[in-house]
């Protein structure tokens, strides 16, 4: 059993329920979201419950979202700690109600029709908890099997194949205990993967496994399940590599907004165009710092390197006609500059480029 | 009910591999009849005329409510310490997260702790029956009918107590103080006539009151049903009421969880 013939279920089950596909399935949104909000109240001291029992604070965590994931897409949600991709994740799964917006996974809205919703989405949380410990890893599929109302033939089929497509066949029989954790969440995965789901929403799905299993789950998610099988993946990551690498499309969450939606290279393009480089023998030169006084420059890096020599690297707070001036006030002030090149920004740092954009371009609009 | 019967199993193989658990909670059995035997022969004089309307035997009167009075226990907390494990272990909202329907989960959390229960009460009873209390086996039935609406009476309580869990993740001493003031108050260890009356009238609150009384005319006496008439009719009023406001806190409080987003928060 493989996970092919799993995606082969996946696939079967979709035509059982005559689900129209388009032509072109990028086309068809699987999941949309609309003006999506949710807050939660905040966590009150003993003493602020004594001085003002009736006050109500809440922390806003999502803030208008609104997005359409296509069917057979593999998208990714990345965005610093606290940005909101769980608990975005989990209203799409309907373990949260959203207090204002809305959103249809599968065609079903989350609010309105949630046991539709669950019938074909399946969660994999970032949290090894949701096993249970006392049980085989075999036992744990048997217990969602049940929860997913499958046969006990349909139910074996699957489990022996989620199994074996996570790599745990052989250890199905140990208890979970006695899992390591990348063995945990790959059991988590061949959970989720047991009911077939039209959509899967994953978070952090690597967070535990180490560079080798991570990269073969990657290329397990985005050529068997997303691929072959057709199925909609939503993975919500901190990892911008993991993102941009594997995912179609990335939405960029920031403080519970919408930073930036696209591809890896569009957002490269977006968001890296303003990195540069500047080979100079005077790189600690004062006007460094007066261009960033006038808002010119937003960051800059000294460094050295043993072909080239020095420089520095900067980021320009604007388009290429800020570049120009930048260069412009750099030779003005007698700064050598014998190049002068857009760096091409590693994906690490594109996640931290776009939040400052965004905190930016927001603090630019309350202005 | 494939859902309730995967989450039972589940339970049964978690158990099992407690072993020392299980096997102390059935030779528990043993602690709590062989005392309940020789001291309830030792009153059966004394206590004989007070027990008249509902038993011959003391020893078979407080065998009965010794099994009825685990059951309920049983009934009350089941509920409200699965969620609480299961929503500290995480599990509880990834089950929502499935197709499974509410009821089906509720009822495979608390279905093996209920079995086992059931299968501990009955143990009790064909203990008691062999060491000489007496049967009658033709009101079983009716009891067991009885029984069955005592339990989901108290399975109200649960549902109620679970909304609490929900919310505030605790039953305070609502569970324990519930159920003490059932067993003393509910007439287990003796019949209700006997309590001062002062304090009588707060015994017709709780249903094992009713449901207790019932049983034992029916099983003890052989009594016909119609005399247990009245006290099932205020049973099956208290069971409706306890279950339906029970149901009402309990999704309710599932609402506020999902809203507050405190399903996973242990």
């Amino acid at each position: 059993m493989s996970l092919v013939q799993l995606a082969d279920v996946a696939s079967r089950d979709r035509r059982n329920d005559h689900t129209p596909l388009s032509e072109d399935f990028r086309l068809t949104p699987s999941v949309r979201i609309r003006n999506l909000c949710k807050s939660f109240p905040t966590r009150r001291s003993i003493a602020q419950l004594a001085t003002r029992p009736f006050a109500r604070q809440r922390m806003t965590v999502i803030q208008g979202i609104n997005l359409d994931i296509y069917e057979g897409e593999l998208f990714g949600i990345l965005g610093l700690n606290g940005a909101g991709k769980t608990t975005l994740l989990k209203m799409l799964a309907t373990l949260l109600i959203p207090d204002g917006g809305g959103a249809d996974v599968g065609g079903h809205d989350i609010c309105d029709d949630p046991q539709a919703v669950r019938e074909g989405v399946a969660m994999v949380p970032a949290d090894e908890r949701s096993l249970n410990w006392r049980l085989s890893g075999l036992e744990n599929l048997r217990l969602f099997a049940g929860l997913h109302r499958l046969s006990r033939k349909e139910a074996s089929t699957r489990i022996a194949s989620a199994l074996a497509a996570v790599g745990l066949l052989d250890v199905g029989n140990k208890l979970v205990g006695a899992y390591s954790s990348g063995m945990r969440q790959r059991l988590i995965l061949a959970r989720a993967l047991l009911a077939a789901p039209r959509v899967l929403l994953m978070d952090e799905p690597t967070r535990s496994l180490d560079p080798v299993t991570a990269h073969a789950f990657r290329r397990m998610l985005r050529d068997d399940i997303v691929n072959h099988a057709g199925t909609t993946v939503v993975l919500a990551t901190h990892n911008a590599e993991e993102a941009f690498t594997y995912c179609d499309r990335v939405a960029v969450l920031h403080h519970g907004r919408l930073a930036a939606l696209g591809t890896g290279v569009e957002l490269a393009e977006r968001f890296g165009r303003n990195r540069y480089r500047i080979w100079t023998s005077t790189p600690h030169h004062s006007v460094f710092d007066e261009l960033v006084r006038r808002n010119l420059l937003t960051t800059v890096v000294r460094r050295s390197d043993a072909d080239d020599g020095e420089g520095v690297e900067c980021i320009v707070a604007g388009n290429e006609e800020v570049a120009a001036e930048v260069l412009r006030s750099l030779v003005e002030a007698g700064v050598s500059v014998t190049r002068f090149e857009r760096a091409t920004m590693p994906l690490s740092s594109l996640i931290a480029q776009i939040a400052a954009t965004h905190d930016l371009e927001r603090g630019a609009a309350h202005a | 009910m494939r859902e309730a019967r995967a989450l039972v199993r589940a339970a049964w193989f978690t158990a099992a591999s407690y072993r020392v658990g299980m096997i102390m909670s059935v030779l528990g059995l043993a602690a709590v009849l062989l005392p309940l035997y020789f001291i309830a022969n030792a009153l059966q004089a004394t206590m004989q005329p007070a027990i008249t309307p509902e038993a011959r035997q003391y020893f078979a009167f407080v065998a009965i409510g010794a099994a009825v009075f685990s059951l309920i226990s049983t009934c009350t907390t089941a509920l409200p310490s699965a969620l609480d494990g299961a929503i500290a272990r995480g599990t509880f909202e990834v089950m929502l997260g499935t197709p499974a329907r509410l009821r089906a989960i509720c009822a495979g959390l608390i279905g093996y702790q209920l079995l086992w229960a059931l299968l501990r009460a009955a143990i009790l009873l064909a203990a008691a029956a062999l060491l000489g209390a007496n049967f009658v086996w033709h009101g079983v039935p009716g009891g067991v009918a009885v029984l069955t609406l005592t339990m989901l009476s108290y399975v109200g309580v649960g549902l109620f107590l679970s909304a609490l869990v929900l919310v505030f993740r605790t039953t305070g001493p609502l569970a324990a103080g519930f159920l003490t003031a059932s067993m003393f108050l509910g007439g287990v260890y003796y019949p209700t006539h006997v309590i001062p009356s002062w304090i009588r009238d707060l015994a017709g609150v709780f249903p094992l009151t009713y449901g207790l009384r019932a049983i034992r005319k029916l099983v003890l006496l052989g009594a016909p049903i119609v005399t247990v008439a009245r006290d099932l009719e205020t049973l099956t009023a208290i069971t409706a009421l306890s279950v339906s406001l029970g149901t009402i806190c309990f999704y309710g409080a599932l609402r506020y969880a999902r809203r507050a987003g405190t399903l996973s928060s242990y």
